[in-house]
């Protein structure tokens, strides 16, 4: 592909780059402005790359909990395990509730209050 | 107000509907399967089989009568021992006889009403059957005996201090 190109096309840059012309080279090293960095350049830059690289991190404990909560796997865990509660619960109270008025029914039939 | 406590308020309000209708639905599931038998306490508490629920019927089907009976004659006792009594200010020898009456029927028919946790008692298997009988003892003459355990209580404490 390189074979192609016409060496003629490159003859006017090539006159300008004379690398014997030293005088145009000092020229061109002292012309050129290096600015001072900021002190802890280095330093800085590597740890904004790794700052960006990191996961966000929220600002308050609060924040940090609602994402806790928002994760799906603990959304769903909760859910099931206060349905799983309620159930229990709600079963158990609601046994102790028919126990009870089929105790006071029977109660009622074979001992009148007045004997009580 | 902060994005993060609106969302775990949110996940609280929720939370607390997700148990509070489980409870509730479980609950009312349980109440639905309440039965309509008399019985029914009798033969869930104490593990009655078949045959012993049907003995057990059989008593209470020939208590309920006698039950009724002595029911009736104490409401008439009552109404008499009010008639005696009327507005007076005294109880009159007539309202005091009656009394005596009414407290009569209501110790036969506690006796009577003994006599047949007994009876179902023994119908039961053993440690069903005692345990039984204690209960209806602590429910129907635990009563009289913890407020006469408290005039007593009373009555030596007013001792006490004089």
């Amino acid at each position: 592909m390189g074979g192609g190109q016409n060496p003629a096309a490159l003859e006017p840059m090539n006159e300008n780059m004379n690398p014997d012309d030293a005088k145009l080279g000092a020229l061109l090293r002292e012309s050129r402005v290096s600015p001072s960095l900021p002190p802890r350049f280095q330093e800085n830059v590597w740890r904004r790359i790794e700052d960006a690289e990191a996961p966000v991190k929220s600002g308050s404990w609060l924040d940090a909990f609602a994402a806790l909560v928002l994760r799906p796997r603990f959304a769903y865990a909760t859910v099931a395990a206060l349905m799983v509660a309620g159930v229990l619960l709600g079963t158990y109270r609601g046994a102790q509730t028919v126990k009870q008025t089929e105790q006071t029914r029977y109660l009622a039939a074979v001992a009148p209050d007045s004997l009580r | 107000m902060n994005r993060s406590l609106v969302i775990l308020l949110g996940a609280l309000a929720l939370a607390a509907a997700v148990f509070a209708g489980s409870y509730f639905v479980s609950q009312r599931a349980c109440l639905m399967t309440r039965s309509s038998d008399e019985l029914s306490w009798l033969r869930d508490e104490f593990h009655l089989s078949d045959a012993e629920m049907a003995r057990v019927r059989q008593l209470h089907e020939g208590y309920m009568p006698q039950c009724a009976k002595m029911c009736a004659l104490i409401a008439a006792k009552q109404a008499e021992v009010q008639t005696a009594l009327g507005n007076g200010t005294n109880v009159t020898a007539e309202a005091q006889k009656k009394l005596t009456e009414l407290g009569e029927l209501r110790a036969q028919c506690q006796a009577q009403m003994i006599q047949h946790f007994v009876t179902v008692s023994q119908a039961m298997p053993p440690e069903q059957g005692q345990r039984y009988l204690a209960e209806m003892k602590k429910v129907t003459l635990g009563s009289h005996e913890e407020i006469e355990q408290s005039m007593s209580d009373h009555a030596g404490h007013e001792h006490g201090t004089n």
